[in-house]
């Protein structure tokens, strides 16, 4: 078995056990931090396949961004059901839950329909990780050193609409995630109103007054 | 260097896939099924770029795709958790079968 035989089962196991952490764990922050693992599994195979750029910005993006903001997600949405419940077993929360065995069942029909895909098709005997000299001829460019110069050259050439398209897709996200959790004004002063107009309001979490009054206590105090 | 062929890399994308199907479908818990999401994501990036590297005429295709499914996977993940934390402050709950109706 060689080195990269080796580097490959490694990070097989780490990103399948990751990715069953994150599916089965019931306390999200655990899988919160798995899903970190799975992805910076992913980057590894990135870098096993000579792109170097894509499994840096997967560690950027993924890892440093994403996950930032899943964790500020939970952090924030501090609802009471959100621990999960850590005393089920494993067999109870795979039959427990939504849709009985389903989801079970379709995700191993996939996986199955794929690999009975992938088993029918005659596959041409290309290189993986051989015959540097077989490369795309981009690779060899003395300008463009490694996938970064490539990837670039390419984004502003033959993909410079749809990288316009994406960027103005990022400067929607952020607009809409920023209208989105804004408090409107007036909103916490109404809260406080419906507080002191009913005073039993406070011991029923349903009303929508006490939930506005207290999530703003909390988020943005 | 071994030669480590692409299939080996395809299945193991296909399980990944397989695991955050199974996640987005079961977990009732709103991140959770964006969680799931980004796993399949990552599943079909990985194979992007197991096929770049394979079909090496289609390397640059293959990768740029790849950076913009993480683009929008950026998006995805920002809107998703705007809109799960605007249910968490106006619904008190973000499991997903208590989620009924658009409004309110």
């Amino acid at each position: 078995m060689s080195g990269a035989w080796l580097a490959f089962a490694a990070l097989t196991g780490m990103v399948l056990y990751s990715g069953y952490k994150v599916v089965t764990s019931p306390l999200i922050t655990h899988a919160a931090l798995y899903l970190a693992t799975a992805l910076v599994g992913v980057a590894g195979f990135f870098l096993m396949l000579e792109s170097e750029f894509l499994a840096v910005v997967q560690v950027l993006v993924y890892v440093g961004a994403v996950m930032t903001v899943i964790i500020f997600a939970i952090m924030l949405s501090d609802v009471p059901a959100l621990q999960g419940d850590p005393q089920a077993t494993l067999v109870s929360r795979l039959l427990s839950r939504r849709f009985g065995s389903v989801p079970a069942l379709v995700s191993a029909g996939v996986l199955a329909l794929v690999l009975i895909g992938y088993g029918s098709v005659r596959w041409a005997a290309a290189p993986l990780g051989g015959a540097p000299e077989a490369v795309h001829p981009l690779l060899h460019d003395t300008t463009a050193q490694g996938s970064t110069g490539v990837i670039g050259r390419a984004l502003f050439t033959t993909y410079l609409v749809p990288f316009e398209v994406a960027s103005l897709l990022l400067l929607a996200a952020m607009v809409g995630a920023i209208v989105l959790t804004r408090r409107e004004r007036g909103a916490a002063e109404k809260a406080a109103a419906g507080k002191a107009g009913a005073g039993a309001a406070a011991a029923a979490p349903a009303v929508e007054g006490a939930a506005e009054e207290r999530g703003g206590a909390q988020f943005w105090p | 260097m071994a030669v480590i062929p692409v299939q080996a890399f395809l299945i193991v994308a296909a399980a990944l896939f397989a695991l955050g199907l199974f996640g987005a479908l079961r977990r009732t818990n709103a991140i959770m099924v964006l969680m799931g999401i980004e796993l399949m994501l990552n599943a079909v990036n990985l194979n992007l770029v197991a096929f770049a590297r394979y079909l090496q005429g289609a390397l640059v295709g293959g990768q740029v795709f790849a950076v913009f499914v993480i683009t929008v996977a950026a998006a995805e993940a920002a809107i998703g958790l705007a809109i799960v934390l605007l249910l968490a402050r106006r619904r008190r709950t973000i499991e997903v079968p208590e989620i009924h109706d658009l409004k309110g």
